[in-house]
């Protein structure tokens, strides 16, 4: 008999499809199930963010930030704003930098229940993702009662917020934050010890160090790979050295370190840990506090430039702005965390399975509308 | 069943002109589509079932609109699925295409012929009973691979593969595990395997609890082998966590991805199909079938108490645990014990075997299916494998031989 | 350490590659260096020991103005030791080259991809320049401040905004 000729096949994850969370097309080449060669292919969302923020004035970017990474709008917003208030030197009441942290981690308790809901969809397991909307149309019921809207605020204005919470906002939050500390021991339950959960995700995709560093990777995936690097402690911006709280660390408990269910496991702790700050944050929250003192009549920052870094959900949302002194940027560009996140994982994936590819995206917690901008 | 039937048709004064020949065929008719009804209705119950099942499960309602509590949805989803377009891929290889769906839920359909509803409603009384419907069950494959072959579509061609390896895996520990039971009875006719789990008897043939004759309490073995074979059919009708071939998050849909339309629903009413015929298996080779659990009305009696008093210590755990109160169950054990104590007739009903016990443990067991569907993650081709040859053909065969030394041990048997 | 102590270490190794420090009218003090040859500084900002430059936060294209020249900007940090220094190359508009650091950090493939994408900056050495947000035959590079916006994308016309 001769030598039997096996062709790699090539197969398309193609723009549409229930797991790449977005439009992205990831390019597999496999011999049989398992891949030896990922290529991400992205743009199918680019909206030209860029473009549009060099014609537009600086408070009129506001809303645009928030479109990027959609499921985490507020700490984009937080991000863009901080950068122009520093390069313009706008110092801000206290009342805002508490009430700004607060939505930040709420964002953030949100948008890590989605990774961890679609994670579990990713892998099969269809409840949890039930039970982690539960929790989020809770604070999606408090973005509404603070902002207006659900998902895409406008709410974090240069110089201050668009105007000031209603009463009973705090009393709802600390009831939010009681319900929340319960129910997250029923995904511990459901998912995190579970053996087939554990099964498909331990040991899948391991991340060293040293490659996530290269690689640019930032937020939950690097500190699931033990790298002790969270903004809000190495460089705090706004007010959150006034908070205690723990920067969760992979640690391979059920695996190797930096693998999928590291991540995943960072995430859950991340949100615990969150729920804390937001309780510090409303225990000290200012009564007395004028939000919209410090928000300039004319946003004109003089010229210079900035790269600003903050601490997404994701991971390290930079902005590098430059301004020359008009009252429209000359270049905003938003250094997304998820763009760097998702080039890691040819170098994490190959020689895993089709099914493994795909909890290795779910843990890498993607959202296409940073990624293209 | 059906020569009593034709018998019935003939014992009318207008028809017995018709010849027993013919009376038999009508007969023949009647009942295969009494089995085909079966299924169909089934499969209407089932879908709806699903829905609430798995609603309540994620903490929401499920279908409400649709008639009171969301029962005509299942119709209504079957209108919508009959009036749309027919969508045949134009490099789909059309016969294949075609005939596929048929195929899987021909060989579901058909292997009901065997099943006994009650001691009385079989629609064939085949010696080789359980041989028949291991064997005709496995022609799914067949279809699934048709299926996705013909789609002419790599991820249908993965869906397809995988379904292939899985199930044609999981038939050997399946079958040897049956044929563990086949050796305690000593035939393979249904009637007889049920027949054989009368009575009351003691757990594991020594220790001195009142259970019935179940084969599921007949020994360690068979206790262990009932668990084999709930695993390993769930692998073999694609349900989670083992249904990796139409893995929604992975493969759209795996082999059924480019059908649409009845086609779909055809799968759709075989999977469904599937899962009865396999809670049917469960129920009558391990659970007795339509025995009732109960064989004298004083033991019914007896029994509803025992469970009232479970359902007491369940609500007062709940309680505990959970903070709220449930009443329906802890009320529906009180008002079953209630009347089997004051209407005998209730008890001597709830006694005696019939069609009633044998729906009641199917849907037990269809409900630990749905149970498992929404709760576990999907397990990967690979690890599926595993379980199938490195985990559970060791444990059917441990099954196989212990069972037969325990029967040596208790006497059943002699050499 | 300072930023003005890493270019006093960079101008006494590398000379005349080292352009110029400007701490006037920016945030992060840059560094200007020249864009051919910045490979072997990127190296030696990575490897030496008191430096170890780490990650690459963020690699930018950028465009001042019409006839001005194309800028690229690089922002790095280390883990280990804690400081950050910004990196800033000016090339031609006619024919931007750059050295490209793909090969040293990873993070800047698909960074000078961007780059090249949306500017038309070269970059040379780089594993796989091809265009990543844009369609790979698209033409014109869109965030050029003189861009005309393209009328016609393979015989299809581009509807303008009104």
């Amino acid at each position: 008999m001769g030598r039997l000729h096996a062709e790699e096949m090539v197969l398309n994850m193609g723009p549409q499809h229930p797991s790449t969370h977005g439009v992205l097309r990831l390019k597999l080449r496999t011999d049989g199930e398992i891949v030896s060669h990922i290529e991400p292919v992205i743009g199918y969302l680019h909206r030209s963010f860029e473009k549009h923020a060099e014609n537009l004035e600086y408070q009129m970017v506001t809303p645009f930030t928030g479109r990027c990474d959609y499921l985490a709008a507020m700490g984009s917003e937080h991000g863009y704003a901080m950068a122009v208030e520093k390069l313009m030197g706008i110092e801000l009441p206290e009342r805002v930098e508490y009430l700004r942290v607060i939505f930040a981690e709420l964002q953030r308790i949100a948008s890590h229940l989605v990774a961890v809901g679609t994670f579990g969809l990713d892998v099969g397991a269809i409840t949890p993702f039930i039970y982690c909307f539960r929790e989020r149309e809770l604070i999606l019921d408090l973005f509404e009662m603070a902002s207006g809207a659900r998902l895409l605020y406008n709410f974090m204005w240069i110089g201050g917020l668009a105007h000031d919470v209603p009463p009973g906002f705090v009393e709802k939050t600390y009831e939010f934050l009681d319900a929340f500390e319960k129910n997250v021991a029923e995904y511990n339950q459901i998912l995190t010890g579970n053996k087939i959960f554990i099964e498909r995700t331990a040991d899948i995709g391991v991340m060293t160090p040293e490659v996530a560093i290269n690689y640019g990777v930032t937020g939950p995936p690097l500190r699931a790979s033990g790298v002790n690097i969270d903004i809000r402690r190495t460089q705090p911006y706004s007010i959150y050295d006034r908070f205690e709280f723990d920067v969760p660390l992979g640690e391979g408990l059920q695996g190797t370190v930096g693998d999928s269910w590291d991540r995943y496991w960072v995430r859950v702790r991340e949100m615990e840990e969150s729920a804390k700050i937001v309780r510090q944050a409303l225990d000290q929250l200012p009564v007395e506090g004028d939000v919209q003192s410090a928000i300039p009549k004319r946003i004109r920052p003089p010229q210079g430039e900035i790269y600003f870094r903050s601490e997404n959900p994701r991971g390290e949302l930079g902005y590098y702005i430059v301004s020359n002194g008009k009252n429209v940027p000359v270049r905003v560009k938003m250094r997304s965390p998820a763009f760097s996140n998702l080039s890691v994982i040819n170098e994490i994936g190959q020689g895993f399975m089709i099914s493994d590819v795909i909890a290795i995206l779910g843990s890498l917690d993607i959202v296409l509308g940073e990624i293209d901008r | 069943m059906i020569q009593s039937l034709a018998n019935w048709i003939l014992s009318f004064d207008i028809l017995s002109g018709m010849g027993p020949s013919v009376a038999w065929g009508l007969a023949l008719f009647v009942t295969s589509a009494l089995v085909f009804a079966f299924v169909a209705a089934n499969a209407i119950v089932l879908v709806y079932f699903e829905r609430k099942v798995s609603a309540f499960m994620q903490v929401r309602l499920g279908p409400m609109r649709v008639g009171k509590f969301g029962t005509l949805q299942t119709v209504a989803d079957a209108l919508k699925l009959i009036q749309k377009e027919d969508i045949i891929p134009r490099s789909a290889d059309k016969a294949l295409f075609v005939i596929g769906p048929w195929t899987i839920l021909v060989a579901s359909v058909v292997t009901f012929a065997a099943i006994p509803f009650s001691d009385t409603l079989l629609a064939a009384n085949m010696n080789i009973g359980l041989f028949y419907v291991v064997s005709i069950s496995s022609i799914v494959v067949l279809g699934i691979v048709m299926a996705g072959w013909a789609s002419n579509n790599k991820w249908s061609l993965y869906g397809a593969m995988r379904s292939a390896a899985q199930i044609i895996s999981y038939e050997i520990p399946v079958g040897i595990t049956l044929i563990a039971v086949v050796a305690v009875v000593g035939s393979l006719n249904l009637q007889t395997i049920i027949q054989a789990q009368g009575g009351t008897g003691n757990l594991f043939h020594w220790i001195p609890i009142p259970l019935p004759n179940w084969f599921i309490f007949h020994s360690p073995f068979l206790f262990m082998a009932s668990f084999v074979y709930l695993l390993g059919a769930t692998a073999e009708i694609n349900r989670t966590p083992f249904d990796i071939p139409e893995s929604e998050s992975e493969l759209v849909a795996g082999f059924m991805t480019e059908y649409s339309g009845l086609r779909w629903a055809l799968f759709f009413l075989s999977e469904y199909a599937n899962a009865t015929l396999v809670a049917f298996l469960v129920s009558i080779v391990f659970l007795g079938g339509w025995q009732s659990p109960f064989s004298t009305y004083h033991g019914a009696q007896l029994g509803t108490t025992v469970l009232t008093g479970f359902l007491l210590l369940w609500t007062l755990f709940v309680k505990l645990k959970a903070n709220r109160l449930s009443i329906y169950p802890l009320g529906l054990g009180i008002i079953l014990s209630l009347s089997a104590w004051m209407f005998p007739g209730f008890a001597i009903w709830l006694s005696s075997p019939g069609l009633f016990w044998m729906l009641m443990k199917v849907g037990s067991i269809i409900f630990l299916l749905m149970w498992f569907r929404w709760t576990f993650p999907r397990l990967r081709v690979d690890q599926l494998m595993y379980v199938s040859w490195k985990v559970i053909l060791p444990l059917s065969l441990l099954n196989l031989m212990g069972v037969a030394v325990w029967m040596w041990l208790t006497g059943e048997i002699q050499f | 350490m300072t930023a003005q102590e890493i270019y006093t270490k960079l101008s006494g190794k590398f000379g005349d590659r080292i352009l110029e420090f400007m701490e006037e009218g920016t945030q992060n003090p840059t560094i200007h260096i020249k864009p051919q040859g910045s490979l072997p500084i990127f190296e030696y900002l990575k490897s030496e020991e008191t430096l170890q430059m780490d990650s690459l936060m963020n690699l930018a294209g950028h465009d001042p103005e019409a006839e001005s020249d194309l800028v690229v900007i690089y922002h790095l940090h280390s883990t280990e030791l804690d400081h950050y220094i910004t990196l800033k190359t000016f090339t031609s508009r006619e024919t931007p080259k750059v050295d490209s650091v793909a090969t040293l950090y990873r993070t800047a493939d698909w960074h000078e991809r961007e780059a090249y994408d949306l500017f038309g900056i070269i970059f040379e050495g780089h594993p796989d320049l091809k265009r990543i947000l844009m369609e790979e035959d698209w033409e014109g590079y869109p965030l050029r401040k003189d861009y005309v916006p393209a009328e016609f994308y393979r015989g299809m016309r581009i509807e303008k905004e009104k």
